[in-house]
């Protein structure tokens, strides 16, 4: 892991796409895409049902690493109109204990009364101290801002032509955008800019890229 | 005599011996293998076999009697009128239509009310007829199915296609006769096997006529600023220039789209006095723009068209009295077909030049000539087990009023592509389709084939089969745009990639204009024309041709043979060639030449075993993989016709290559199919089976439907297949086709033991040496590592963004 510090206070980037902040036991998740597998496969297309189970393997063996009692979904949770996964989600809602909050992507589609149903809050944004928590990645003045959207990713070159594309997380002073943290999500390469730190994850570790 | 026979008298013609055969098997009944240069009378042959037999018939029924399928739309549009004419000459009244992806909705209406006697359509869209709920009643009256130059769809999976569609025809129409015309090829009895499928007897009828083709190389008058790489070849325009002004036309054919609107473009800027009299052809531009070029050349308006293989086939432009070929045509049966573009009457001799784009490729010409002489014509190699294929026209048929998966494992089991199938993997397919996936699993809402009652598999829902209809076809793109002007006038397609690297402004050349890209609307760029002089060249995305194997062997036989050394080709090389004989060497036929040099980029070392692109891709895999055992390291591989190069950071020393034995045949196609595995070279293959399979949708020009939340990459599937399904038929295809379909384990293994006995000559240069030049400013690569991941991250560096050039 990683660690950042902001306003004093301790977050842990990591090797899932994962944010750990330490003084309010929350976890921060971008842009999982539930019930994407399912809404393929309603459509025709066989994508592998395993893919499902996915987020919640990723879950849960993080729940036995990190000790987080609030999860806060910087949108895109569902991937389109309400399906067979909401069940896997209620149930897994149910079974974690965990208090819950969602902030709407532009993929959130799911009417907020079937959230609140489930003890779920769901808001546009959110502020709690001076951290700013929304879906686009956004810049707000005196605020740390915490987003996803873009599943951001970069590519990275070296020596000999090598080349190689990765999910990351770019932060910088005034914000940190997230990976994607789903199991069927493709990748986006925004513009990297001079000021940005890169965090690249691989299935073992979480590396800072150098910049040349 | 039959009414053809006496018809050709009449006009005082005399019928040649194939046409007679052709006529005469026929009316027996028999399917016929037809194979004939192009331009030498085999629409007569066949057309006038089917004329005859409809005078024998008491009364022609309705609906469609002949399917006649063809590999090009343009070429399409030929066979329609010479057909149609034919039948009017004869005095008939039967009716011949087309039936392409170009015919309009309204006219497909029209058609499906009241059918013509003879179809002409491409194998895609057959098989859009077959999605049709009433194919059935289409096809009930056909007597007949031609398959127009069949050694262009053999060796593709248009190919594996028409083979489907003609296998299920004759399951409707037992009856049905099946007939193959073809070009000469090498495998010709294995090519009318594969054509009519197993169990069906059939008559090979060859045509005796012999075409003189002259074949001319340019070579230019100093080598000294001649270049050692490159594709382009523009430097010898003055030369082509003085080619274009000796004769009436001229074709220049160019390997690419890009390199086709590059040489207009340099055309139309060093003799502005041409324009007017040039004009460009390729499968990006409209269809009109494209019809206007073909007319323009038939009625002697155009002097020289610039063009790609979109005017390789049938297509008779009589004015044609020479030919250009720029680079490497890398096959023999290419090269000649090419050439049979001009003097298209049937004894005049066709002319066509030979154009190297790098010093190299002089010695190619050679090679080809030598390769004219002996008629050595490439084997055409058919596409095995093709699932995507497959599923494909399984889902056609479940849109088009279901099917028994009984009955149609019968009619599959009697192509070639499939003769192997079994039962096992038949029932894998049909639970792909119905269930997606191989067990019954809860909460799932899979939707795509639906089983009925009775076991008939369909497709009810509406969604599934509209998208279906919308993807079908083998051919693979990258999501398509149109061009059109404000007026909107069309101007062609441009893959959507290229365009969202321009911004609004940009200039970019299309179709010989420079257009300034103004706005994106939809599935339409709409551009206006410009006057800046500089503008961005398009590149289109398409596979790479590999030499043949036959053109390799040639090469290496014309390299190494020194009576060669006279010829002009040569002794323009001399100066090259003194220049590698320093640096390094040149090669004696029994020796493997190795070269190593250090470059800012890293450590090369050049392999040239000149065993074509095909073979010298998977050495070059399998020897990557050997070293990589031997110690943790990164390779980027890249590769042509000639050898290959293994770029890597770190230095291997030249002692871990001579004392491992790395070149050992033993453990072979293990060693080779571990290397797929870890160079990850299947995804490129996965993207074409994807979007075959329709695991990707990728919408159509100008009916965008609601698809957002449907969209995904191949890539993310074939990540996905691999870590969660590694047994799923589409993804072990693709490691399947990984190497061209070509390599087949009996050629590796023969190159092999010839790799073995050859003595190694390891060079270690100061400079990059003449014969390393193409492969080591080649930007197409594979890589393949040993190195843990997170190891390599931290020696790389973050890429800083670039604009197209």
């Amino acid at each position: 892991m990683k660690e950042i510090n902001i306003f004093n206070n301790h977050f842990y980037l990591h090797k899932t796409g994962a944010i750990f902040w330490k003084e309010k036991d929350t976890l921060l998740l971008a842009d999982i895409h539930l019930g994407k597998v399912e809404h393929f496969r309603k459509s025709g297309i066989p994508v592998p049902r395993k893919v499902q189970g996915v987020f919640y393997e990723k879950i849960s063996r993080l729940k036995n690493s990190l000790n987080f009692s609030r999860v806060i979904f910087l949108g895109d949770l569902f991937h389109s109109s309400l399906n067979n996964e909401w069940f896997l989600f209620e149930n897994w809602v149910k079974k974690s204990s965990l208090k819950i909050i969602l902030i709407k992507g532009n993929h959130d589609i799911i009417p907020k009364y079937k959230f609140k149903q489930i003890g779920i809050e769901s808001y546009g944004d959110l502020k709690i101290e001076k951290f700013f928590f929304t879906h686009h990645p956004k810049k707000i003045d005196n605020f740390f801002v915490f987003s996803g959207h873009i599943h951001p990713g970069v590519k990275l070159i070296g020596k000999g032509r090598q080349l190689m594309k990765l999910p990351c997380f770019i932060y910088n002073k005034e914000q940190i955008i997230l990976p994607s943290f789903g199991g069927f999500t493709g990748m986006h390469f925004p513009k990297i800019k001079n000021s940005d730190k890169v965090f690249v994850i691989t299935k073992r570790e979480i590396i800072e890229v150098k910049k040349n | 005599m039959n009414p053809v026979e006496k018809w050709f008298k009449s006009n005082g013609w005399k019928p040649q011996d194939f046409q007679i055969d052709c006529w005469e098997h026929y009316s027996k009944g028999e399917n016929l293998m037809l194979h004939a240069p192009t331009g030498t009378g085999k629409t007569y042959a066949i057309w006038g076999g089917i004329l005859n037999e409809s005078f024998e018939l008491k009364k022609i029924k309705e609906g469609i009697n002949v399917i006649w399928i063809t590999p090009l739309r343009a070429l399409a549009v030929e066979i329609q009128k010479s057909t149609q004419q034919l039948s009017r000459d004869l005095k008939t009244d039967i009716k011949v239509d087309l039936r392409t992806g170009d015919t309009p909705q309204s006219i497909r209406i029209k058609q499906n009310q009241n059918f013509p006697f003879g179809l002409i359509t491409t194998p895609e869209s057959l098989h859009v007829l077959l999605s049709s709920r009433k194919h059935k009643d289409f096809f009930k009256n056909l007597r007949a199915v031609v398959v127009d130059e069949w050694h262009e769809l053999l060796g593709t999976k248009r190919g594996v296609q028409t083979e489907l569609a003609i296998s299920y025809l004759r399951f409707l129409i037992p009856k049905l006769k099946t007939i193959g015309i073809s070009a000469t090829l090498g495998n010709k009895e294995l090519a009318g096997e594969i054509l009519m499928g197993l169990g069906n007897n059939f008559k090979t009828i060859t045509s005796k006529i012999k075409k003189k083709i002259n074949v001319k190389s340019i070579i230019p008058k100093s080598m000294e600023r001649f270049p050692w790489r490159g594709h382009l070849g523009t430097h010898l325009i003055d030369e082509v220039i003085k080619i274009i002004r000796k004769g009436k036309t001229t074709l220049i054919f160019t390997n690419t789209r890009s390199q086709c609107e590059i040489w207009y473009h340099k055309i139309i800027h060093s003799y502005p006095e041409l324009s007017g009299v040039i004009a460009m052809h390729h499968g990006s531009i409209d269809k009109k723009i494209r019809l206007w070029v073909e007319n323009g050349l038939r009625e002697k308006k155009l002097k020289v068209v610039v063009c790609t293989s979109s005017l390789d086939l049938g297509v008779d432009f009589s004015p044609v009295e020479t030919c250009i070929q720029v680079g490497s045509p890398k096959g023999v049966g290419r090269f000649i077909q090419r050439a049979g573009r001009s003097g298209h009457q049937p004894n005049n001799p066709s002319t066509i030049y030979f154009l190297p784009t790098h010093a190299i490729e002089l010695i190619e010409s050679v090679a080809l000539q030598e390769g004219i002489k002996q008629q050595m014509i490439e084997d055409r190699l058919p596409h095995i087990n093709s699932y995507d294929v497959l599923l494909q026209f399984l889902t056609t048929l479940a849109v088009g009023g279901g099917f028994f998966p009984d009955q149609i494992f019968s009619v599959i089991k009697k192509t070639f592509s499939f003769h192997t199938i079994n039962s096992s993997k038949w029932e894998w397919i049909l639970n792909f389709l119905t269930k997606g996936s191989q067990s019954l699993e809860y909460y799932d809402e899979f939707k795509k084939v639906n089983i009925l009652e009775d076991g008939m598999m369909m497709v009810l829902d509406k969604g599934v089969a509209l998208r279906h209809r919308l993807s079908m076809g083998t051919i693979v793109s990258d999501a398509v745009l149109k061009i059109k002007y404000q007026t909107g006038k069309n101007l062609g397609t441009i893959e959507e990639w290229f365009i969202s690297k321009l911004s609004r402004g940009d200039v970019f050349t299309f179709a010989g204009k420079n257009l300034e890209l103004l706005t994106l609307k939809g599935m339409e760029v709409i551009v206006r024309k410009s006057n800046v002089k500089k503008a961005k060249i398009p590149a289109w995305i398409g596979g790479r041709f590999s030499f043949s194997s036959n053109l390799s062997d040639l090469l290496k036989k014309t390299f190494h043979n020194k009576k060669n050394y006279s010829t002009h080709e040569f002794k323009a090389l001399k100066s090259i060639f003194k220049q590698q004989n320093r640096e390094s060497k040149i090669p004696n036929s029994d020796e493997l030449l190795i070269e190593r040099f250090k470059t800012s980029e890293g450590f090369h070392t050049l392999f040239y075993l000149f065993e074509g692109y095909a073979v010298n891709e998977a050495i070059s895999s399998l020897l990557a993989y050997r070293i990589s055992l031997l110690k943790p390291i990164t390779f980027t591989i890249s590769v042509n016709d000639y050898g290959f190069e293994l770029l890597s950071d770190q230095e291997f020393d030249r002692n871990i290559f001579l004392e491992n034995n790395l070149l050992t045949k033993e453990y072979l196609l293990d060693d080779l199919s571990k290397s797929v595995n870890i160079s990850e070279m299947s995804r490129r293959k996965f993207r074409e089976i994807a979007v075959i399979s329709g695991l990707v949708f990728q919408g159509y020009p100008r009916k965008p439907i609601k698809t957002k939340h449907l969209q995904s990459g191949s890539q993310l599937f074939y990540d996905v297949f691999k870590e969660h399904e590694p047994d799923n038929l589409l993804y072990l295809q693709a490691i399947n086709e990984t190497f061209d379909h070509a390599i087949e384990s009996p050629r590796i293994q023969r190159s092999f033991e010839k790799i073995e006995h050859l003595r190694i000559v390891w060079k270690d240069c100061k400079y990059p040496t003449p014969f390393s030049f193409p492969l080591i400013t080649d930007r197409i690569r594979s890589k393949l590592s040993s190195e843990s991941v997170e190891d390599r991250i931290r020696k790389m560096y973050l890429q800083l963004e670039m604009s197209v050039k």
